[in-house]
């Protein structure tokens, strides 16, 4: 029993990292309707900055890490401005292909920057773990935990109170009629990619730093989290939210339970299983918005 | 018919000199991880394989004659790999090809055999050893096998050193690929053979983020002791893991996981990992290394370097070798630069390495394992286990 | 010269070639092809053959993604199947080639045909990640399934044979992958020419109002499928006879990925664009590779810097073409042929 409990809360604190990146996905897609496969990217680049920062520059962490976040806001924007912005009124693949060579490029300028090897990172958290109750849980986890606690109030203030979240919504609804209605979409569009760089880059930080060390492999990370998305639904922050751990916890039985019948790859296959069988029952995901089609 | 002489006439102006030059100069070839997912343990062998070529051609070259390595990145990818060796073996016409990971190099090892190419590999795959099947594949170190057998003589060692009662329980982690389930057969048979029980095999899929369902298992079954034979990445992550579930399992680690970068990423949590490490650790005063640090001085005096950069330059330092007894036998082409290498009887690489010995029909260089424990954030030498060299593990 | 368009009848409209000339030049273009090989060192055979396989697989990839508008994401995995199904069927059973080809490819149309399913319901971007599960599935499998797939040692292939005839070496090999190539070109350029391609076309457009025209989307999306599986599998079949050797690590995600970069680049829904695109793709690490020999001889520490140009210069020709011609490289293609036509009276 106890090995199942470790399991299932193993699965909910991974899986809230995956929420918290699947976040940045979803804060996208939501009004700009382009999946972001550079993501892995974004999540990598936010990590070296910050390590840069403190142990080449001596930056205090905090500091670090804010420095690090109005860069990845800086690079959002950027990167909207460049190369997205052309891109509207593309056909759907030609956005999937953009980010996707944005994801190259990407990796490109953090190879040849900081190369290949595996970088220690700063212990930003202690190696020892929380107990909760019998259970060990590494604090990385707690603090990814409680980002995603935090930001998921954050989302939904932003998008119930604020001009700009009102605005970013009705730009998702249709951005004509937002356009018509006096919204700057091209405004909107920039927010949208400089929150989107910056939740992956807290991602980035929070994972490097329970990875304890930092690599381009991290950006592998990126690809995981997109069927997080796409099983909560793509412009579902709840769905992201729920996604996450239902995921980790998915991830986390099949490893320890099927893997040792199979001989390993379970781990990695499962969630693929049933997210095909969940998509066949509930084609835009489980929170997804159901898109009616008019000729 | 003037025409035509004196075309020929031109040519051979242009062609012969070329010719001539292409004849001071011993044409290797490369084929390197530098961005592909071994990249972090491959830049640094690259690295120290280039070096050593440039030392050695600064140094007068081999007899005279200057080596061009023509050295490429193949990220790791099987095929471009195979590309790359077409390119090398057939437009190239190089006489040796140093090149890297498991997969690739049993992908070509057939290849190789036919095109009677000498293929150094940076994979210590127990196959590759076997001449009757691979004449042409050789390697520097003792084999995955051995270094696995090794490490588990010196569980045994240690569980009866620290009173443990009956037969120490042991798991193997490995990755998803042919460089991770290597030497795991053969590691389940000699551990059946000297009374160790391995109770759990648990794999590590490419780029984890995660082992703790795996660490659970390794748990539930008792695991004391557990062989992590993944990179070094891979192995802070599952330290890591072990940490926060407060796991007692000793941990070791092959040479691609063991390193001082180890040190580096995993700090505390890696004390007391024992591994394997073939080639010294940077900065072990042997006397080879003195041209690892004038070279480290001349080149790139920034740069940091670790037991992998050591490794490039050992492997580099045995053909290099092969190559001067082939020039001096004026048989510089495969099968020269074979016999040549077969004919080392304990050539020491300056104490970077084991010494190494081939014969035509044995390609396992050596059968000394070194075990090195960290200790203090330094990796301390714990013992030399040495196997003997039976046929029976030939190849296996 | 013509310049315009002077189609009069329908079958004028439905025609391949609209004058003599390019039915001329296309038949040169063949025959010195073919003659080629003679001349070309091992290692251009090679990217020759690579050339041509990546060709099968971007117009296999072109009919359901550039034709049909169902983005997939699992041509690595189709390309595995058909590279596995051939390792089992010639290295095991020892079939010769003209068995293993054609069957590798049905094979494959069969898995295909299975993770062709989810799309009678997903649309976009769900069904794209449905095919990310499909690799992902096929890749487990393979890893796996040892007593078929060799697992993660790989497998190998013995030269493909045929009634005493062994194609062993790459410009052997060029006289199997090359009819291929331009057999399966023409198949595609005439599907497109019947009814089933038009209907796929009409999918791609608008599923709803092909539909409603009666098109049976159901059955079409799922031909669609199996068509491209089918033809993506005999590039795998070729891709293993070439190799000789493949493992699962030969068909990892960002082949897909490149494939699907050879479509757009080249020009969704344009066979010539396939062929544009598998060409450039193929050859741009080819020839990043070739500037890197030549400079290392003078800097040899480039070597280690100019692996990741490598990747950059791929982002940044992708992106930049989708930038700035974002119908690819056929129609930019025709535009330069359309200017010459027209030269000097070009606008």
């Amino acid at each position: 029993m106890e090995f199942f409990l470790q399991l299932l809360l193993n699965g909910i604190v991974v899986g809230s990292i995956y929420s918290l990146v699947g976040l940045g996905f979803v804060v996208i897609y939501k009004s700009t309707s382009v999946l972001n496969f550079a993501q892995g990217e974004f999540l990598v680049l936010g990590a070296y900055v910050c390590l840069t920062l403190t142990v080449q520059h001596q930056v205090p962490f905090v500091w670090a890490f804010l420095l690090t976040l109005a860069f990845s806001a800086l690079l959002g924007i950027l990167t909207e401005r460049l190369i997205l912005r052309p891109m509207i009124g593309e056909p759907v693949i030609s956005l999937i292909m953009v980010t996707l060579g944005l994801s190259s490029l990407l990796k490109a300028i953090i190879q040849g920057i900081w190369g290949t090897e595996l970088r220690p990172f700063p212990d930003i958290f202690p190696a020892q773990p929380v107990q909760l109750g019998p259970l060990p849980v590494s604090q990385g986890y707690l603090y990814s935990l409680l980002g995603v606690a935090v930001l998921l109030v954050l989302f939904s203030l932003f998008f119930k109170f604020t001009r700009s979240g009102v605005a970013m919504r009705a730009t998702a609804f249709s951005q004509q009629v937002s356009l018509s209605m006096g919204i700057s979409v091209k405004r909107i569009f920039a927010l949208a990619w400089s929150i989107a760089a910056v939740v992956s880059a807290i991602g980035g930080v929070l994972l490097a730093g329970v990875r304890g060390g930092l690599d381009g492999a991290m950006a592998f990370f990126g690809l995981k989290v997109i069927p997080v998305v796409i099983l909560g639904g793509l412009d579902s922050i709840a769905g992201a939210i729920v996604g996450g751990p239902i995921m980790g916890i998915l991830e986390n039985l099949a490893g320890g339970y099927l893997d040792p019948l199979v001989g390993g790859g379970a781990k990695e296959v499962a969630p693929f299983f049933v997210l095909v069988l969940i998509l066949s029952f509930k084609p835009y995901g489980l929170f997804g918005k159901i898109k009616i089609e008019r000729v | 018919m003037k025409v035509r002489k004196s075309l020929a006439a031109i040519l051979a102006a242009v062609l012969v000199p070329a010719a001539a030059a292409a004849q001071q100069e011993i044409k290797v070839g490369g084929i390197f991880d530098l961005t592909g997912v071994t990249s972090d343990v491959g830049k640094p062998f690259a690295q120290g394989v280039q070096d050593c070529v440039a030392v050695t051609n600064d140094a007068g070259g081999i007899n005279g004659k200057k080596i061009k390595l023509l050295g490429a990145d193949y990220a790791y990818k099987i095929d471009q790999a195979r590309a790359l060796y077409k390119k090398l073996v057939n437009d190239d016409k190089v006489v040796l090809i140093q090149g890297w990971g498991t997969g690739d190099t049993e992908a070509l090892k057939d290849f190789v055999g036919q095109d009677k190419i000498p293929y150094f590999s940076g994979s210590f795959a127990a196959p590759l050893s076997d001449p009757a099947k691979f004449p042409y594949n050789f390697f520097v170190a003792p084999t995955y096998s051995e270094q696995l057998r090794s490490w588990l003589d010196w569980v045994k060692q240690d569980y009866a050193k620290s009173g443990g009662k009956g037969k120490a329980k042991v798991g193997f982690m490995f990755g998803d690929n042919a460089y991770g389930k290597a030497p795991i057969a053969a590691g389940k048979k000699y551990a059946a053979e000297i009374g160790v029980d391995v109770v759990d095999e648990a794999v590590l899929p490419p780029n984890f983020q995660d082992a703790t369902s795996q660490l659970l298992t390794m748990k539930q079954k008792g695991v004391e002791y557990a062989y992590i034979n993944v990179t070094t990445t891979g192995v802070s992550l599952v330290l890591r893991d072990a940490k926060k579930l407060g796991l007692s399992v000793k941990f070791g680690s092959n040479p691609y996981g063991f390193s001082e970068s180890l040190v580096a990423v995993a700090g505390p949590l890696a004390e007391g990992v024992t591994g394997v490490v073939p080639h010294v650790p940077y900065g072990t005063p042997v006397p080879g290394m003195k041209m690892l640090e004038a070279a480290h001085q001349k080149y790139h005096p920034t740069d940091k370097h670790d037991a992998l950069y050591v490794r490039g330059w050992a492997h580099c330092l045995v053909w290099t070798e092969g190559l001067r007894g082939a020039e001096k036998a004026g048989q510089l082409n495969g099968p020269g630069v074979k016999a040549a290498i077969e004919k080392l009887s304990d050539f020491s690489t300056g104490g970077l390495s084991q010494s190494v010995t081939y014969t035509p029909t044995d390609h396992r260089p050596t059968m000394t394992t070194s075990i090195y424990q960290i200790q203090g954030g330094k990796l301390v030498k714990i013992g030399d286990y040495i196997m003997p060299r039976t046929k029976d593990w030939f190849g296996l | 010269m013509r310049c315009g368009d002077f189609r009069q009848t329908y079958a004028e409209d439905m025609s391949l070639f609209e004058s003599p000339l390019p039915r001329v030049l296309l038949t040169a273009l063949l025959v010195f092809l073919l003659v080629l090989p003679q001349f070309a060192t091992t290692y251009w055979l090679d990217v020759l053959n690579r050339i041509c396989i990546a060709i099968i697989g971007a117009v296999g990839l072109n009919v359901v993604t550039g034709y049909t508008g169902l983005i997939s994401l699992g041509t690595a995995a189709f390309l595995a199947v058909g590279g596995f199904a051939t390792a089992a069927m010639a290295g095991k059973a020892g079939l010769p080639f003209v068995i293993v080809i054609p069957l590798s490819g049905l094979l494959t149309a069969m898995v295909g045909l299975v993770f062709g399913i989810p799309s009678l319901r997903l649309k976009g971007l769900y069904l794209a990640v449905a095919t990310l599960a499909a690799h992902y599935i096929v890749e487990f499998s393979v890893t796996h399934w040892d007593s078929v797939t060799g697992g993660v040692n790989g497998i190998s292939i013995p030269p493909a044979h045929f009634a005493g005839l062994s194609l062993s070496d790459d410009r052997k090999m060029f006289y199997l992958v090359f009819p291929v190539t331009v057999g399966l070109l023409f198949f595609a350029k005439n599907l497109f020419r019947t009814k089933v391609g038009k209907a796929f076309v009409a999918i791609r457009d608008q599923d709803i109002s092909a539909e409603v025209m009666g098109v049976n989307v159901f059955r079409y999306k799922l031909l669609s499928f199996a068509v491209s599986s089918f033809i993506v599998g005999v590039a795998g079949s070729l891709l293993a006879y070439q190799a000789r050797i493949i493992s699962p690590e030969n068909f990892p995600i960002t082949l897909a990925i490149d494939y699907l970069g050879m479509v757009i680049i080249g020009g969704l829904g344009s066979i010539l664009g396939s062929i544009f695109g598998a060409i450039f793709i193929t050859l741009l690490p080819e020839m990043l590779r070739l500037a890197t020999d030549a400079l290392g001889a003078h800097w040899p520490g480039l070597m280690v810097i100019v692996a990741p140009i490598k990747m950059g210069v791929f982002g940044l020709v992708v992106i930049l073409f989708l930038i700035f011609e974002p119908d690819g490289m056929a129609a930019r293609w025709n535009h330069i042929k359309a200017y010459w036509k027209l030269y000097p009276f070009s606008y």
